[in-house]
Formats: C-alpha cells, sequence, structure tokens
C-alpha cells in the first residue's frame, strides 16, 4: 500500500508560496510608501502596462480563490448578503464586493487583506459580474476611477478594428495615470514586459505539453501555478518561476514519474476548480485516474508581438474572456476536441458552475462533441467555484464512480 | 386600446411567417434590443425580436443550465420546438453573459442560414461612436453578402424614418399618460412589444389611432400610487394587471422594452450610419451595458419626470445584471423617500408568493 501513495506536490509550491506572500507585501509596502495601488478587473492584458510605469495592481478577482483556499469566503458573503446582493450573483462578486465594503476592515487577516486602492479601472468587458463588481467598488471608495470599454468579441472573429479600438483605449489609459500619478510612461519599459510575457506563454504551453507523456507528471491539483499567469505577467519573476517548474516537470517526465504510480486512467476538467476543495483534484486516485488537463488553463496560451506592444496588450485583453467562454463556443470545442486528442483523454469532468453562466453556458454541446464526435465519456456535476454550500460530494462522488465504470467499462470493450 | 393590436402582437410569428411566405421576406431574430433594426429593415429583412414568458422552459433543460433566467430558457425551448423555425437568420448585440450563451447555443444547435453577434462599446465618446460604426459596417457587409444586395444610405434613412415616427408616438403616450390621460400601462407594454415583434410599417396606424382616441377620453381618474417597474425582460401582463387592480398606476418603466427605447430620434446627420450608431449609444443604457451612475441618472430623472411615488422591481431569476444593481438603487430611492419592493420572477407568472407580496406591498404604501 506505501507504494500507492500519491506524489502529487510539485517542489516549486514552496517558491509559489513565497511568490504569493510578495505579490501581497508588495502592495502593502507600496501603499506604505505613498506610491500607486491600483485595483484592476482580472480578465484584460494590461498588467503589462502597470508593471512598465511602476504601478502596484491588486487584483480583486485573484483575490477571492484565496479567500476560499482560507475559508473567509463565507464571512464575505455574509457581508455581500447584509448589503443586499442575491446569493444568486457569481461567488466572486459576493466574495469580492464583501470584501471590499467591509472585510477588508477586519483585523488579522490572511496575508494582511488587500491594500485600498488609489485608483479603480472599471472596464465595460469581460463578464457581467466582474464589470459590475467593480462598479460597486466605484461607488464604494472614493478615488479617482478610469472608466474604459473593450467589448466581448468570439475569439475568431477579431479583426484590427476590434485591436485598434483597445489601443484607443489604452492610450487613454496611459494619459490618465501619467496625469494622476506623475509617472512617465515609457514604450520601451512595455516592450520589455511584453518580452517577458510572451516569454511566460510559451513556457506555459511547455509545461501543459509535458502532461501529454504518460504518466502525467503533474495534476489539475496544480493550478496554483496559474498565479504568476495572472498576477506577474510582464516581469522575470514569472519566467524565472515557469522556467522552474518546467525544469522539474521535465525531469519528473525523463524519470517517468507521475503524479501517482499507476496512471490508468487520464481525465480532462471543464470550468474553474472547486477553489475551497482543491483536494477533489486528488479523489480520483483511487481508481488510478489523473486531471491532466483543463479549460482554464488554455486562458494562457497565447503569443505576443514585442514590436508591437500596445496591440499586443490589446488582443492579450479582447482575448483572456472569450478563450474560456461561450463567447467563442465553437473555439472552445476546437480546443477542448484538441486537448483530448493530444492528451489522450479518456473521460471528461464538466463542473456546470453555478458561479460563472459564461463558462457553463455551453457545457451540453461539448458533452456531445465528447461523446458524439470523439466517443469520450464525460459527465456534469452541479457545483460552483466559491460556496462550498453550492456543492454537494456525495452527488459528485455518484457522478465520478458512473464515469468510471464508464470509462472502464470502455477500456474493457477496447 | 384597438384590440386588433394586441391580437397582432400574440400572432406576431404567424404574421412573421406569412411575410416571408407571401410576400418573400427574409425573417431574423434578435436577441436584444441593441440590435440595430433599423439596418436589417434597409435590406427588407423583418427583424422579430425573440420573446419569452419564462414559462414551459424544460424542453431547454437539455441545452441549458437549470441557473440561467427563464425567458432565456423559454427562448430556447420555443426554438427547440419549432416555433421559430421560419427564421432565416438571427442577431445579436453583445448585452447580458446568458444572451450571449443562448446566441451561440441556438446557432449551433438550429443552425441559421445566417448569424451575426454584434460587439458594441459601452461608451459614447466620439471613438466608441467610431468603432459602433466599423460594428455596423461589418454587419452591412455580412447581409450584402448573405442577401446579394446593395447597401443604400437612403434606404437606412427611410427605415430610420419609420422606426423614429413609432417611437415618436409612442413617447407622446408616455407623455399623455404622465400629464393624465387615459392611458393603461398594459396597452403600452402591447405598443413596445409591438415595437419589437411586428413589421413597424403595421404599428404606427395604430399608434395615431390610440393617440386620438386618447383625445376624446376623460382623464384617467388618478390611482393612489404612480409607480415604476424596473427590472430586465418584463414579460408577464398578468403581474402588471395585478399591480393596477391593487390600486397601482404604473406610468413609466425601467426595464428591457419600454421608455429608454423610446425617448430619443436618431439625429438627422448627413451620416445616416454614424447619426444610427449615435443613437443607440446615447441612449439611456440597460443595466448589462450600465455604470451605477448612469443607472442612477435615468431613475432619478424619471422618477421626477413622471413624478414617480414607489417603485416594483421585477427581477428575473438568476438575472446578475439587475440583482448586482439593486442594493444601489435601493440605496438611491431610500435617500429620496420613495418605497420599493423586489419580486423575483421564476417563470411561474403571477404566483401566490408574488401576489402575496404585492399585496403586502400595497398595504404598507396605503399605511404611509
Amino acid at each position: 500500500m506505501e507504494e500507492k501513495k500519491t506524489r502529487k506536490r510539485l517542489q516549486a509550491n514552496t517558491a509559489l508560496r513565497q511568490i504569493i506572500t510578495d505579490f501581497y507585501a508588495e502592495g502593502h509596502r507600496a501603499k506604505a510608501e505613498g506610491r500607486p495601488v491600483i485595483w484592476i478587473p482580472p480578465m484584460n492584458g494590461l498588467i503589462e502596462l502597470f508593471y512598465a510605469m511602476g504601478i502596484t495592481p491588486v487584483f480583486p478577482e485573484n483575490w477571492a480563490p484565496l479567500c476560499a483556499a482560507i475559508g473567509t469566503n463565507r464571512k464575505n458573503f455574509e457581508y455581500a448578503a447584509k448589503r443586499g446582493f442575491s446569493g444568486d450573483l457569481c461567488g466572486y462578486f459576493r466574495n469580492n464586493v464583501g470584501y471590499a465594503l467591509d472585510g477588508i476592515n477586519e483585523e488579522n487577516q490572511p496575508l494582511n487583506g488587500l491594500p485600498a486602492p488609489d485608483f479603480l479601472i472599471s472596464f465595460g468587458a469581460g463578464c457581467i459580474p466582474t464589470m459590475k463588481a467593480f462598479q460597486v467598488m466605484c461607488d464604494h471608495f472614493k478615488v479617482p476611477v478610469f472608466r474604459a470599454d473593450l467589448p466581448q468579441v468570439a475569439m475568431e472573429k477579431i479583426e484590427k478594428r476590434h485591436i485598434a479600438y483597445g489601443v484607443a483605449q489604452i492610450k487613454r489609459l496611459i494619459r490618465f495615470l501619467e496625469d494622476e500619478t506623475g509617472l512617465k510612461f515609457d514604450i520601451d519599459k512595455l516592450r520589455q514586459a511584453v518580452i517577458h510575457t510572451n516569454e511566460a506563454c510559451r513556457l506555459w504551453d511547455e509545461i501543459m505539453a509535458t502532461r501529454s507523456t504518460i504518466p502525467s507528471p503533474f495534476s489539475a491539483a496544480e493550478i496554483g501555478i496559474m498565479f504568476v499567469m495572472v498576477t506577474r505577467h510582464g516581469t522575470e519573476i514569472a519566467v524565472n518561476f515557469l522556467k522552474d517548474v518546467l525544469r522539474e516537470v521535465k525531469e519528473k517526465v525523463a524519470r517517468g514519474e507521475g503524479v501517482i504510480p499507476h496512471e490508468k486512467i487520464r481525465l480532462f476538467w471543464d470550468n474553474t476548480p472547486l477553489w475551497y476543495n482543491m483536494q477533489l483534484f486528488n479523489c480520483f486516485e483511487k481508481w488510478d485516474a489523473v486531471v491532466v488537463a483543463e479549460t482554464y488553463t488554455s486562458a494562457w496560451s497565447l503569443r505576443l508581438n514585442p514590436d508591437e506592444p500596445l496591440e499586443s496588450i490589446a488582443y492579450k485583453s479582447l482575448v483572456s474572456y472569450p478563450l474560456v467562454s461561450c463567447v467563442s463556443l465553437n473555439k472552445r470545442i476546437e480546443l477542448i476536441t484538441k486537448a483530448v486528442r493530444d492528451y489522450k483523454i479518456d473521460g471528461a469532468i464538466l463542473h456546470s458552475n453555478r458561479s460563472c453562466r459564461p463558462i457553463s453556458m455551453g457545457q451540453m454541446d461539448i458533452g456531445r462533441v465528447l461523446a458524439e464526435e470523439l466517443s469520450v465519456p464525460s459527465v456534469m456535476f452541479d457545483g460552483d467555484h466559491m460556496d462550498a454550500e453550492k456543492f454537494s460530494m456525495a452527488q459528485f462522488q455518484t457522478r465520478i464512480d458512473a464515469l468510471m465504470e464508464m470509462i472502464l467499462e470502455k477500456k474493457r470493450a477496447s | 386600446m384597438d384590440p386588433k393590436l394586441g391580437d397582432l402582437v400574440h400572432r406576431h410569428k404567424e404574421i412573421a411567417r406569412e411575410e416571408k411566405e407571401k410576400n418573400g421576406r427574409l425573417v431574423f431574430g434578435t436577441l436584444c434590443s441593441y440590435v440595430p433594426v433599423e439596418i436589417l429593415h434597409a435590406f427588407d429583412i423583418l427583424p422579430v425580436r425573440l420573446w419569452g414568458d419564462g414559462k414551459n422552459h424544460e424542453r431547454a433543460d437539455a441545452l441549458l443550465p437549470t441557473y440561467i433566467c427563464p425567458p432565456a430558457r423559454n427562448i430556447m425551448a420555443m426554438g427547440l420546438a419549432g416555433h421559430y423555425d421560419f427564421l432565416d437568420g438571427v442577431i445579436h448585440s453583445y448585452t447580458c453573459d446568458a444572451t450571449c450563451g443562448l446566441f451561440n447555443i441556438w446557432c449551433r444547435n438550429l443552425k441559421p442560414a445566417f448569424s451575426f453577434m454584434l460587439s458594441p462599446p459601452y461608451m459614447d465618446t466620439d471613438e466608441a461612436v467610431a468603432y459602433g460604426i466599423a460594428e455596423f459596417k461589418a454587419l452591412i457587409a455580412a447581409l450584402e453578402d448573405y442577401t446579394g444586395k446593395q447597401y443604400s444610405a437612403g434606404r437606412l434613412r427611410k427605415s430610420i424614418n419609420l422606426y423614429d415616427a413609432a417611437r415618436e408616438r409612442i413617447e407622446a403616450i408616455y407623455r399623455a399618460s404622465r400629464n393624465g390621460a387615459a392611458v393603461r400601462y398594459l396597452d403600452l407594454y402591447q405598443m413596445n412589444l409591438a415595437l419589437q415583434v411586428l413589421p413597424i410599417e403595421r404599428v404606427v396606424p395604430f399608434f395615431d389611432g390610440y393617440l386620438s382616441n386618447l383625445k376624446q377620453l376623460a382623464p384617467r381618474k388618478n390611482g393612489k400610487h404612480r409607480i415604476m417597474i424596473s427590472g430586465s425582460v418584463v414579460s408577464d401582463p398578468d403581474i402588471l394587471a395585478r399591480i393596477e387592480e391593487l390600486g397601482g398606476e404604473i406610468v413609466v418603466d425601467d426595464t428591457c422594452l419600454g421608455y429608454r427605447l423610446v425617448q430619443q430620434r436618431v439625429p438627422p446627420r448627413e451620416d445616416s450610419l454614424s447619426a444610427l450608431a449615435r443613437y443607440y449609444l446615447d441612449r439611456p443604457p440597460c443595466s448589462s451595458r450600465a455604470d451605477f451612475p448612469a443607472r442612477k441618472d435615468y431613475i432619478v430623472k424619471t422618477i421626477s419626470a413622471f413624478d414617480v411615488n414607489a417603485v416594483i422591481f421585477m427581477h428575473q431569476k438568476f438575472c446578475e445584471p439587475h440583482l448586482a444593481d439593486h442594493p444601489f438603487l435601493k440605496n438611491v430611492l431610500t435617500e429620496k423617500g420613495i418605497p420599493q419592493v423586489q419580486l423575483e420572477l421564476e417563470g411561474e407568472g403571477l404566483n401566490g408568493q408574488i401576489q402575496t407580496r404585492l399585496e403586502g406591498f400595497f398595504e404598507m404604501l396605503e399605511a404611509r
């Protein structure tokens, strides 16, 4: 039995914990030193711009999974409910609004919480709950707000006019930041940030590609490494960390060392993980199964052109939302179909996520394509990426049992 | 109201089918009031807003999660049942996430011959208008390709004038209602819907008839409570009728279809396309496209203009844009001393829970 013990954690997690701690500490340090702190929505490619200008970005949406992992999400939900926000709203929204309006005032917060914003960026872009969460924050924090917009365009329909409009918005934002902070924008610094992001995306793809080997060197339980793709794009921190991750996973591949000792079943996960229950990804081990690919991690599979830094970040902003949502349902199905083939998937788990309509809509179509065109069995379970009360472990286990039976039956038949 | 208009609205799918079969017109379904119907009309295409009442949506469960708003599920269910099998195309303009998902799932499963999603900007700056024009031009190019017809600025201006004429008349009826004329909100509801689902050429005479008839009627015996309804898709006339029975006089709305859409005319500029873009971006934005200051601005101004003294929020279950705005708007109303109540619509029409809530609200208003 001893040899069956899982080896699911990458050593890189030690460095990741430090990166997370440093990121939040940096925000507090900037605040203490009087340097500008800006709260920005997650689904845009503008992080490079802030790092290039020496402005510290804070991502409330990235804070939400941390709150779920730590358990402070429940308190934030209560705060949101007390303010009158419906329990049917996205969990990120309820957590972030509850936190920004009330939770931020609590003492002894993990990682010292978020530093209050000096500026806010409020976008018409991405999904409705993100857009609306920032509107609530703009109403609450009496700080200067930059309002811009970036229309939601299907991935395959993005054309020059969309990029040009994105660039116009970015130029306006640069003027706003220069006026408000007195800092100067330098295109060469932005170019360098874009080079870092491009390299991070390339490394990311290479890391993910190692999971196509059998056995897979790591599972979806390691999705936390995505933290650097959200918060540290445009910096060497992301590049150096990802180089270390790549080295580690390549060594595992060279040794033939899988995340579990006897990998037999390879799974695909669609939609966001349950941030309050990441151990869920380990429960497949009893069937010798591993989640080797997922939709969410593909959001970073893009390339930027450092010769056109403004156009590059405009493009990144435009694609990050449609890439994983139902704005581009056909594109998403194409992406999943490719993943099923590349990662030699045996079965798929579709998380019908009450907190995310844009990713959850279209999953019935995805299930049908998996069954009819790829002969890959799948199951869907009801859940919520932030709220444990909307997830039933018993229902999940029943569905997974059924999936495993289908997969094993198929394997036996072939 | 001339009962014929209500009948036409009720039979609008049949009418669209007739237009297609007898007159050879193409018929396109639209999913949002931000679709520039004037452009479709200029290509002699009949735009028909896909409209669901939230009931009988179970058939959609095979394609949509159950936590999508009832009207979206109902529309999908009607599509699957073949109620819209006469459509040649479907057009959407990105507003809420659920409708975008509905559009994509509709296209994938019902395979309309033509489909197009516009991605409109959120702002009304000059650069946004320029981008909005570029989006319209992309739609026009796709329509030229599909229909084989050439775009004509002259035809577009004629179509704009036709829609403007209809909007002007509905606005006049809202104004008359504000000033005490005997307008029933249920009539306005039918007229707003008629603007979306019927051939535009057929609706204007009804509106003219209604306006001239109003002049002959005695002023309305004022109800005690001047109500604004606020929400997304409100498609339950039974609830509106119950509000009136309880002594509420719905004088204006803040809903998907209604006063927001008829207040403005397309500016009479030389370039019809840029005028049209300006119209769509200048309109008071819906919850999906507005920030809080814009929402507050519309609500406060309209409440004042229509002398509203109570607001009924009619929210579709799971409608994130409106649910997210609600606490903010509630605070705005509280500051102004305007009582309000929230009804959550789950696709069951006037059920017991809604009845009780409404009765309780009106009892509270009576006691004030």
